[in-house]
Order: structure tokens, then C-alpha cells, then sequence
């Protein structure tokens, strides 16, 4: 059964045809085109398909792209302000944050969030906060580096 | 070297070229691709360890909507030739096997057959419209049932499931156990795990039936020998038979070698005319894309009381699943074990065998450091000398570890080792963690009833060894080519033989290019996984030679070009090259920077009007040959560890590395191998376990039951550099698998440390374990 | 891994969500926060004839003082229920237990009725609903009723519920106010279901005897469990060291967990008695 989806993605609204049963991330991937989202489990465990919706971090992948209809959705894709890096992006970069990149999208998308509701988070907060996002190459200090780097840039 | 005032980028952590497109969501990974009039495919997976097939039955599936076919091994004949691993070695065992699952399925996962769709979602449902009838046969899980000629073998043709056994002796190990004061034993019990790269395996497969030609997309660290099995097993002439690779999340030695599903990818494109899409999902990953590391080790040192060793007694055994690998025999694993055991230390003499069972599991396969076992075993075996003859752990490794001025020198099994400071890199460790200050608070804490432990861990590793460490493991892999070519713009196109999936080549290639030829990092493109355009390498990015071997590679191709681009600039100036320097993608006289040309204006009249009876264009391929000294790094770990008494809850406040890898190209990339190396190791020792219960059933099948450490598991990870005297002006080494290797070591000797040296012999180390090895510990003392 | 094919039904209110759950009672499911049937769904382990997703019924999702005591509506997100000040007021054991259910991304989307209604006996909110001795509002076209936490769960994640009913809201009595409270948990790693964990709740009298004690425990059983001999062993006590022994000690001897791939059945048991007196000394602090 297709179902017409609308949704404004990073600003802009989207909408595509989609069959009820399409997950958001499959939605946002294949329909839309941003394929800055990624599968890593499909379970909801890994976290790299992690997008906000309403501002709301969300695994993409236990969602029905149908349960986000008329949201607004953030997606990697949509950090970069004008072509310029962001803060988080921006720190991410000159730490050396990542290594193979899957996992990125659903790291760099959990900590928006954090950022937003906690400006200044300590190291433990940051850990906590990305507990739910696997990474199998950086063995996660260079992503908890990065984001309270982000948040002393965001603070300058 | 570099020219005199051109930018250093070599040794600075310089922002990686990849983050341009990771950090901003624009990667392409294979789930990415598209093509017009692309099918996706889902594999038909037995959820049966070990049955025959009686009868398998896609009516159905095969008339449901948007379904193309649904094949199966009866298809696939004449199109994939049979499997069987090449190289014939004596006592091995080498059954002939199908792409997909004929007749008989040997492991949950087993491809059984292959759906292609119009999408994956219609994929999924024809393929739950597949039936499959079994008939189950009895399992063989572990090694001991695989040793039992009771139950079935898993392959008709070979009629035994214990695929190679070897015994032999290094030096004079019988007069050394004699003569020694003691035999001490240590036990190792290494769980089986799996390497879980963010993404999973996968393949596009692009056949064009018009010009015969078949592009793969491949998830693959080694291009050209993915595409030069793919165009033997398909019988594909390799001219139109392209292998490329996308972006890829991870592989950590997953995707080493071509795998059957590659096979049944590319031959359902060649059946159908159109594009296939396969991309592996996390189910599949976890139970199909191969295993690693389900080892027992039993170690037996012959020791003097003051703590010399003096021999080893080793018995290995490895348990490699159900199907080899393509292109790896097993007991190579085994070889490089027996290569390395010795390691830095100085240990002369050694009684050696190895068993390699086969068994209805998944494919046991290169995981980063695949040699491990050896590292694991001497240095808990190491740990117990100390704890049995009342010796501190870190004396005995002083006692026993080669010092700089003993070398050049043997080991045991052969290879050179020649600038190795594994011992200096323990001092520099113990003093870094102000060792003594630690014991008194562990004795404190004990006191107030709280568990602290420390171990060590020291290991060399070939990265890349030098050239008899291949002749000592009976397998080589050769030099390493890079193209340089100066484009007419005056940037220059390194392209090298890597397949990067993290390890951020295309940085550190540029760092070094771009080092070498004075040109802005800006000005260096590095290109590599199409085999269209990138050197032959039958390895790719594996056993840690990148950093040597493709740098050395890049380093001298491109100084090729560089006194090409001098000549032709000498000419034009009617100067002597040997006064020309190039800086800031100038070509200049010496002490003049005013004078001179810009590189694009001199590419460009080379490209324009190539002068007469020279070489037409700016271009050099460059073949690097292993050093001969040196190729090892190294180092040593220190875990600290503090194990709640009452829930065996083991928790790591601090880990330090001192790491040997010579001369750092980027360090915030090196830091960045070892820590995520580190993790790994920490996994394995606490966490992760690929686990199969009785009936041969895959257990750990979901991310909630194979448990990848996160942020909250893993500590931040000190890392300091420690450089061992040069060889060679190519003085980079390898660094991404010593983590891996040191790691579960360190760990597992911290615990035993907590626990006053109570034996720990199993992993991973789960609190239900832990807890038991403290009621030991309490009945004991 | 894709979902297989189903009937989507999104109804706008709660009238319109039970007329389809009456219609297709076990042919359907119902779609709350998703962060559990979302799996099951991509792995096929459940195949619905309809989906009926409750994400428009806007009249569940309210967090709301009641007699003293705090109503939750079912579809009211998980991440809510942690940042709601009431809760924090009446009914703390809720956050305390809700910073221990998967990540905020899960806890962002999981709805707190989702949660108890799934029932699984590793999840943390069935327990401390058994603890607060929550009341679970049941709705189906023929009405409403209520049933106690503690009988909701009849089986392995199997509830009262019937099939054409849907659990609508979650009441936490005035009296569970006057609960010290504390939750514990061990898990292999931060986030994951537990291997076992404890929801305690104790009432002190004005002497500072403890007057009631609940011990609901996850992960050792087929639904939450309560340890009641050795809730009774800590009334008319002080809660001091000897008691919580005492109690920790009856938790041992009376759980019965089973064995699975992470943790063996003694393993939980033993833990289950340090966890008792951990959560006991901090509830009491």
C-alpha cells in the first residue's frame, strides 16, 4: 500500500510515494537521495542511522518513513551552514575525529542534540550521550574529543 | 629527502583529505550506488548448522511480484566454477565446494540461494517464499567433536574434519626442557569473535552484454585479486573484467579476499544482463562474513628460577569453521604463529604442533593481527613464570627481551631482527605509569577489600617484517608499485595499490608526496582501488605494509617525477638541474625564489611539445622492495583494571600505550590506529564472542548478543611514541594491528593481577567468569 | 532486513485506534514508540496483517497529576516522562529506571505504554510499575478497566491485556509518593538490557522503621518478579547493615533465574543480592 509522504528535510520539503512499510532511513536514502544516512544494524542498536526529527535524535531505521510525515528531519546533509562547515564538523576535522566514516552520520547527529540541550557537557556527559552509537575504528576517544571541542568552538 | 625550504607535512598531524566528504554526509558506500536498471539481490541463508539439502523449491518465490530469479547452485553451474582453496600443501586437507550451498548446508548462514528483485524489500519476500528442505545431520561445534571420527565429516570428498595437523621442533628444545630449573604452563581459550565493520560486506555487479564487459563494485581491500579470482572462477577475460571500490565502512581483514557471495553477485549480472546490488545486512554480517581467533593455546616454558626462559613447548589449535577462505589456507594462521611466538624475546629453542579443525561454523578469516594468539599466550605465560617463581612481571620481561646491542640476530624461526627496542619501550612504560607508586595503592586498596590489577604486554609485529619473515611463514607478497604522473595543471596524481577503509591514505600518501615534491598538499590527488588505473598488488591494504611499503612506493615515484619535471626545467632554463629545487609548486634556482617557473607552466610545455629524444610525458611507476632491516613495530601496552568483588564487573581506569613504529607520517592518524586497535583488543578480551550452542545454532546472531564495546566500555587510551634507531630513509611501519594484538593481554593479566595471580585462561572475560575466578582466588588464599 | 508487507491504519483518536484493534485484534499490532516492534518488524519476526499506529492519537501522550499521584498516557514518550517535573516530584523511581532503557535516541521515541505493554521481563518501566504499585488502564470498545501492575504480566511477554484492548494510560498512586526509591542495574555494557536489576522502594515510618519495602527485580524471571520474603524481612527494621544482609541473603534464596548466552542463572541470583542491598543503602539516603 503507497502512501504519500511529505516531510521538510534540512529546510527544504520533500515527498515521495512511498509503501507503508518503508522505513524512514530507506525513505530519506533512496527516495530522497541523501544517502549521508547510513544502515549499520537495522536494529536500532548501532546508531549510525540516527537523525533528528523535530529536533529529536531518532534511529532512522526503527522508524516508518509514513511516522514522520509532516516532521522536520535533519540529516547529516544538512549540518553544513551555507557550505561552511559547522562547529561540530569543524572540530571533528582538525581532531581527527573518524576513520572509515559509517558510523559519522549517527555519531555527528547525537551530538547536535547533546550540544543543544547541554552546551557545556562534561566528558562523562558526552560518553553517556553517545553510548548508543557504535564505532568499531576510533575506539571513541577522538569522537568524545571532538565534541567537547565543538562545544568550546560553539562557545567562542 | 624533501628539497631544502620546501613545507614539511610529513610528521604533523595535518587535517585528513577524507573528512571533506565523511564529515558533510558525501561518501559513497556501496548501499549508495546506483545504477540504471539495478536489481538487488538477498541471500537464502541456512538456519541449519550442518543438514543435507533434499529438495529446494522457488515456485513460489520465483512468481512473486518483481522477482527476476531465484538462484541456486543448480544455476550457478558452468557459470562459478567450484571452489577450492589453490596452493597444495602436504597434510592439508582441501575439499571442493560450490558458491552456493550443493547439496548440503555446513553452517548457519550458509548461502543457499540467491533472489533477485526489483528491490531489496521484494528480495526479502521471495526469499522467505524459498523452501528448503533439510534433512539435519548430526553438528560439529567444537574442536574435540571435530576430532571425533564418530561424527559426520562436514565434506564428503576429504572424509575427515581435522584438515591439518604439524609437529615440529626449532633449535634443541628436549635438552633445554632437561636443563632447565622448571617447567611452567599457562592455557589459553580465545573465544571466537567476528571483525563487525560498520558495514557489512557487498557488491554491485555491472554487466554489459553487448561488450562483455563486468564492472564489480567491490567491497574489497584487495582489488586486483579479487578481480583476478573473479575472472579465473567466472571464466571472464580479465581485460573486460573491472574491479572498483566504493567507500568502505570498515573491514578490518573481512573483506581480504573475494567471497562466494561476490561470485553469485557477479554471475547473477552475467545471467540477467542487468546491474545486481547485494549489501550484506548485520545479520548476515554477524553469522556469514567470516570469524577469527577461536584458538586454544597450551604453553609450557622451560625456566631457570631466576627467570630465564629457556624453551618453549607449544600446541595450537585452530578451529576454521566450515569452508576456508578463498585463497588462504588455514594453517597459515598457524605459520605466522610459529613464526612469531619468540617475538622479541630471547628464546631459542621451541617444541611446536598445530591442529586445524574444520567444523559446521562460519569461515575463520584474517582479523586484524590475525597471528594474535601468540602474543596472548607468551605473555600470559610470561605472567605466570613471574607469579610461580615469586619474580615481578615486568623483571622477567626485562630478563628475557633482546636488547638493541644483540642485534642484528635470529629468531628461533628464522627472520631477522634488527632494530627492534621492545625493551626500551617497557622501561619507558613502567616509568610512565610509576609502576612502583601503583603496587602500594593496589596493596592499600586491598586492604579496604577493592580489586586492582595491573598487566603488561610487549610484542613486536612484522609491519611489514622484513624480507626473511615471508620466507619463514612460506608465503610472499612482494614489492609494492606507485604511479606518479604530473598532470598538466602541475598537481601531481599519486596512485597507489591501497584499498583504504579508514586508514586515511589518501592523507598520508599526499603528506609524503607532497613532502618530497614541494608542492602545497593541495596539489596531491591520491587515487587508488580501480584496477582500470591503479599498479597491480596481489595484497591491497592488509598486513600492515602501507605504511612502509606503499609510502616507500609513493615516496619514489614521486621523486622520479620530480627529477623528470628537474631536467625538463633545466633544459628549458639552459641551467643545471642538480641547481634547480623545487618549493611552493616552484621549480627555482637554488637561493633564488624569484627566479624559475611554476610547475603547471612547465607540465604544460612538456604535455604541449615534448622535447625531442626524452621521455614524452611526467609520469613514473616505482616498485618498492621490503627493507631489509628493521620491519617490525611494536611496544608495550599497560592495562590497569579494577574488578568490582561482587559483581566481576572488570573496568578499566586507565590504559597506556608506548608505541614503536619509527618515524610517525601523521600522529594524530597513528594515535588514532592504536587506540581503535586497542579497543578491539578490549572486546575481545571482555566482551565480544561469536558464540554457537550445542545444536550448531549461531547465538549471537543480533548486536544485543554480540556486544561491541561503546564509549562507556572503552577508556581514553594514552598513547606516546617511542622510536627505535632508522634502517632505512623509508622509516614508517605499520600500526593497525598491534592494538588488536596487545591488548587482550594486557587485560587478561591485569585481571589475573587483581585476582593475585589466579589463572585465567578463557575469554571473553564476562562477569559470570569473573566472578567464579574470584571465588578461585578467595578458596586459595 | 526490510520490513515485510502489512496494512497501514493510522487512526487520529483513541475511538477510531480500538474500533480497528476490535476489527483486527491478533491479525494486528500496534505501533507505539516502535523502538521494539521497529526491530522485530525489520528482522520478520513479526508479520502483521495490520499495522495500527497510535502516533496520531494525540489524546494518549499527556503526563498529568492525579489524585495526588501523576497519570501517564500511554503514548507518552519515554524522554518526557524524564524531564517532567512532576515525575521527578511524585514518582522519581521512573527517572532513576529510565536512565537505564537503551539511549536517549530509543528514549526519545520509546513511549512509556509501549514499554509495559511489550512486557519483556528485562525491561525496567513493567518493574517499577510493579513497585509503585501502578494502576494499568485497559480500553476496549466495551470500556475501561483497570488492572494491578503486578497482575498485568501473565507469562513471557504476554499481558492481561485483551486482544481488542489497548493499554491507555499508566497510574502512579498518591501513595507510592511516599517511596524512597532507588534502581540498579548490571549489564554487560551501558544501555543494554540488564543481566539483572532492581527497582526498591521503601516507606519509613515516623519512627524511621521501614513500614513498606517493594524489591522488583528484572532479568530473573519471565515477567518482573518481587522478592516478598525478603521485602517482609525489612519491615519494622531500620534498614541498618543487618537487614539489608537479611534481605540481600532471602533475595538469594528465593530468586530463580534461568541461564542464558550472558549470564548463568547463579550469576543473577548472586547479583540479585548485592544489587537488593546496594539499592537498599541508596534509597535509604
Amino acid at each position: 500500500m503507497t502512501v504519500e509522504v511529505a516531510v521538510t528535510v534540512n529546510g527544504q520539503l520533500r515527498s515521495a510515494g512511498v509503501d507503508a512499510r518503508r522505513t524512514l532511513a530507506d525513505f530519506l536514502r533512496h527516495d530522497l537521495g541523501l544517502t549521508g544516512t547510513h544502515l549499520g544494524c537495522e536494529h536500532g542498536v548501532c546508531g549510525s542511522c540516527t537523525v533528528l526529527v523535530d529536533g529529536a535524535s531518532a534511529r532512522s531505521c526503527l522508524m516508518l518513513a509514513v511516522q514522520a510525515a509532516g516532521t522536520e528531519i535533519t540529516t547529516i546533509e544538512g549540518l553544513a551552514v551555507d557550505g561552511e562547515l559547522n562547529h561540530l564538523q569543524q572540530a571533528m576535522g582538525d581532531g581527527h575525529g573518524f576513520q572509515c566514516g559509517f558510523c559519522t552520520p549517527g555519531f555527528m547527529m547525537t551530538a547536535t542534540e547533546l550540544l543543544r540541550e547541554n552546551p557545556r557537557p562534561s566528558e562523562a556527559q558526552v560518553r553517556e550521550a553517545i553510548s548508543g552509537n557504535v564505532c568499531r575504528c576510533t575506539g571513541y576517544e577522538s569522537i568524545v574529543d571532538g565534541i567537547l571541542r565543538a562545544a568550546e568552538l560553539i562557545d567562542e | 629527502m624533501s628539497s631544502v625550504g620546501a613545507a614539511r607535512f610529513v610528521g604533523q598531524s595535518v587535517a585528513r583529505i577524507e573528512d571533506a566528504r565523511i564529515l558533510t554526509g558525501r561518501g559513497r558506500y556501496m548501499d549508495d550506488i546506483v545504477l540504471p536498471g539495478m536489481l538487488e539481490g538477498a541471500f537464502v541463508r541456512s538456519d541449519l548448522g550442518h543438514a543435507r539439502i533434499a529438495s529446494i523449491d522457488a515456485t513460489r518465490a520465483r512468481s512473486m511480484p518483481g522477482v527476476l530469479a531465484v538462484i541456486t547452485a543448480t544455476e550457478l553451474e558452468g557459470a562459478v566454477s567450484p571452489l577450492r582453496v589453490e596452493a597444495e600443501i602436504p597434510n592439508y586437507l582441501r575439499p571442493v565446494f560450490h558458491a552456493l550451498a550443493d547439496g548440503k548446508v555446513r553452517y548457519v548462514g550458509d548461502p543457499v540461494a540467491f533472489v533477485v528483485a526489483e528491490s531489496r524489500y521484494l528480495a526479502e519476500d521471495a526469499r522467505d517464499a524459498v523452501e528448503v528442505d533439510y534433512e539435519p545431520l548430526d553438528a560439529v561445534i567444537t574442536m574435540d567433536q571435530a576430532a571425533d571420527p564418530d561424527l559426520p565429516a562436514l565434506f564428503d570428498d576429504v572424509g575427515s574434519n581435522v584438515f591439518y595437523t604439524e609437529a615440529m621442533n626449532f633449535g634443541e628444545p628436549d635438552g633445554a626442557f632437561a636443563a632447565a630449573d622448571r617447567v611452567v604452563s599457562a592455557m589459553i581459550d580465545s573465544a571466537r569473535v567476528t571483525h563487525v565493520p560498520m558495514e557489512g560486506r557487498g557488491g554491485v555487479a555491472d554487466y554489459r552484454p553487448g561488450t562483455d564487459e563486468l564492472t564489480y563494485h567491490a567491497a574489497s581491500q584487495a582489488p586486483h585479486s579479487a578481480r583476478q579470482a573473479l575472472a579465473a572462477l567466472l571464466k571472464h577475460p580479465a581485460d573486460r573484467l573491472r574491479v572498483v571500490i566504493p567507500d568502505i565502512g570498515g573491514a578490518f581483514g573481512q573483506k581480504a579476499g573475494l567471497s562466494r557471495e561476490d561470485l553469485v553477485v557477479c554471475a547473477a549480472a552475467k545471467m540477467l544482463g542487468r546491474p545486481v546490488k547485494w549489501v550484506e545486512d548485520r545479520i548476515e554480517n554477524l553469522a556469514a562474513a567470516g570469524h577469527a581467533r577461536e584458538e586454544t593455546i597450551e604453553i609450557s616454558a622451560a625456566v631457570n628460577d631466576d627467570g630465564t626462559i629457556l624453551a618453549l613447548d607449544v600446541k595450537m589449535r585452530l578451529n576454521q569453521g566450515a569452508y576456508p577462505m578463498l585463497g588462504t589456507p588455514t594453517p597459515l594462521f598457524g605459520w605466522i604463529v610459529r613464526t612469531m611466538i619468540g617475538n622479541a624475546y630471547r628464546i631459542n629453542h621451541m617444541r611446536w604442533s598445530l591442529d586445524v579443525y574444520a567444523s559446521n561454523k562460519a569461515s575463520y578469516s584474517a582479523y586484524r593481527g590475525p597471528w594474535a594468539a601468540e602474543t596472548l599466550a607468551r605473555e600470559i605465560l610470561i605472567d605466570r613464570i613471574a607469579y610461580e617463581l615469586g619474580l615481578d612481571p615486568v623483571d622477567v620481561r626485562r630478563r628475557n627481551l633482546l636488547t638493541l646491542e644483540e642485534q642484528p640476530c635470529k629468531m628461533m624461526s628464522g627472520p631477522t631482527i634488527e632494530a627492534v627496542a621492545a625493551i626500551d619501550t617497557l622501561e619507558r612504560a613502567v616509568e610512565l605509569v610509576d609502576y612502583d607508586g601503583f603496587r602500594e595503592d593496589q596493596r592499600r586498596a586491598r586492604e579496604q577489600g577493592r580489586l586492582l590489577g595491573v598487566g603488561f604486554s610487549t610484542y613486536i609485529e612484522p609491519a611489514p617484517g622484513p624480507p626473511d619473515f615471508f620466507a619463514a611463514i612460506g608465503f610472499t607478497i612482494g614489492g609494492e608499485r606507485a604511479v606518479a604522473r604530473l598532470e598538466p595543471d602541475g598537481h601531481l596524481t599519486v596512485i597507489t595499490t591501497q584499498a583504504p577503509h579508514g586508514q586515511s591514505h589518501e592523507t598520508t600518501l599526499a603528506q609524503i608526496a607532497a613532502t618530497e615534491f614541494g608542492v602545497p598538499m593541495a596539489h596531491v590527488r591520491v587515487l587508488y582501488g580501480d584496477t582500470n588505473t591503479a599498479p597491480y598488488s596481489s595484497m591491497g591494504t592488509g598486513g600492515s605494509r602501507a605504511a612502509t611499503m606503499a609510502s616507500g612506493a609513493a615516496l619514489h615515484a614521486t621523486r622520479a617525477v620530480k627529477q623528470k619535471a628537474l631536467a625538463y626545467a633545466g633544459d628549458m632554463l639552459e641551467i643545471s638541474p642538480e641547481d634547480l629545487e623545487i618549493a611552493d609548486a616552484r621549480i627555482r634556482v637554488k637561493g633564488d625564489p624569484a627566479s624559475g617557473l611554476a610547475l603547471g607552466e612547465l607540465a604544460a610545455a612538456v604535455y604541449a611539445s615534448p622535447p625531442e629524444g626524452e621521455e614524452s610525458d611526467l609520469r613514473s611507476v616505482a616498485l618498492f622492495n621490503q627493507p631489509s632491516g628493521g620491519g617490525y613495530s611494536g611496544g608495550t601496552h599497560v592495562c590497569f583494571v579494577e574488578i568490582d568483588a561482587e559483581t566481576g564487573i572488570v573496568r578499566i581506569p586507565r590504559y597506556e600505550v608506548v608505541e614503536d613504529c619509527g618515524s610517525l607520517i601523521n600522529p594524530a592518524i597513528v594515535d588514532g590506529q592504536v587506540r581503535g586497535g586497542v579497543a578491539q583488543g578490549i572486546g575481545i578480551a571482555l566482551y565480544e564472542h561469536a558464540r554457537y550452542n550445542e545444536e550448531g545454532m549461531f547465538v549471537s546472531s543480533t548486536f544485543l548478543d554480540y556486544l561491541v564495546p561503546t564509549a562507556m566500555e572503552i577508556p581514553n587510551i594514552g598513547v606516546t611514541h617511542f622510536e627505535s634507531p632508522p634502517t632505512d630513509e623509508v622509516n614508517y611501519r605499520g600500526v593497525g594491528e598491534g592494538g588488536t594484538i596487545a591488548a587482550p593481554a594486557a587485560v587478561l593479566n591485569a585481571v589475573s593481577d587483581a585476582l593475585g595471580g589466579t589463572r585465567v585462561e578463557q575469554l571473553p572475560l564476562t562477569p559470570d567468569r569473573v566472578l567464579a575466578l574470584i571465588d578461585m582466588a578467595d578458596e586459595r588464599t | 532486513m526490510k520490513p515485510p508487507l502489512f496494512d497501514y491504519r493510522c487512526p487520529s483518536s483513541l475511538d477510531e485506534a480500538l474500533a480497528l484493534r476490535s476489527e483486527y485484534a491478533y491479525d494486528s499490532v500496534v505501533l507505539a514508540g516502535g523502538q521494539s516492534l521497529m526491530p522485530m518488524l525489520n528482522l520478520r519476526l513479526a508479520r502483521p496483517e495490520v499495522l495500527i499506529d497510535l502516533g496520531r492519537v494525540a489524546e494518549l501522550a499527556e503526563i498529568t497529576e492525579l489524585d495526588g499521584g501523576v497519570s501517564l498516557g500511554a503514548m507518552a514518550r519515554q524522554r518526557s516522562a524524564e524531564r517532567s517535573d512532576l515525575i521527578r516530584e511524585r514518582a522519581p523511581l521512573v527517572q532513576q529506571a529510565l536512565g537505564h532503557v537503551g539511549h536517549p535516541a530509543i528514549r526519545n521515541r520509546g513511549t512509556v505504554g509501549g514499554s509495559v505493554a511489550h512486557s519483556d521481563p528485562a525491561a525496567e518501566l513493567p518493574a517499577v510499575c510493579v513497585a509503585l504499585d501502578a494502576e494499568l488502564v485497559a480500553r476496549g470498545v466495551a470500556g475501561e478497566r483497570t488492572i494491578a501492575a503486578e497482575d498485568f504480566a501473565v507469562g513471557f511477554m504476554t499481558t492481561a491485556l485483551a486482544p481488542d484492548e489497548l493499554l491507555v494510560e499508566v497510574r502512579i498512586p498518591a501513595a507510592a509518593t511516599a517511596f524512597r526509591t532507588a534502581f540498579i542495574e548490571i549489564a554487560r555494557r551501558h544501555g543494554d538490557f540488564a543481566l539483572v536489576g532492581v527497582a526498591a522502594a521503601i516507606a519509613l515510618d515516623r519512627d524511621g522503621l521501614i513500614n513498606d519495602a517493594r524489591l522488583v527485580f528484572t532479568g530473573v524471571g519471565l515477567m518482573p518478579v518481587r522478592a516478598r520474603e525478603a521485602e517482609a524481612s525489612l519491615l519494622g527494621t531500620s534498614g541498618d547493615a543487618a537487614a539489608l544482609a537479611t534481605a540481600a541473603g532471602l533475595v538469594t534464596g528465593e530468586l530463580q533465574p534461568r541461564t542464558d548466552a550472558h549470564a548463568s542463572g547463579d550469576y543473577r541470583r548472586r547479583v540479585a543480592g548485592v544489587l537488593t542491598r546496594r539499592a537498599l543503602v541508596e534509597a535509604m539516603a
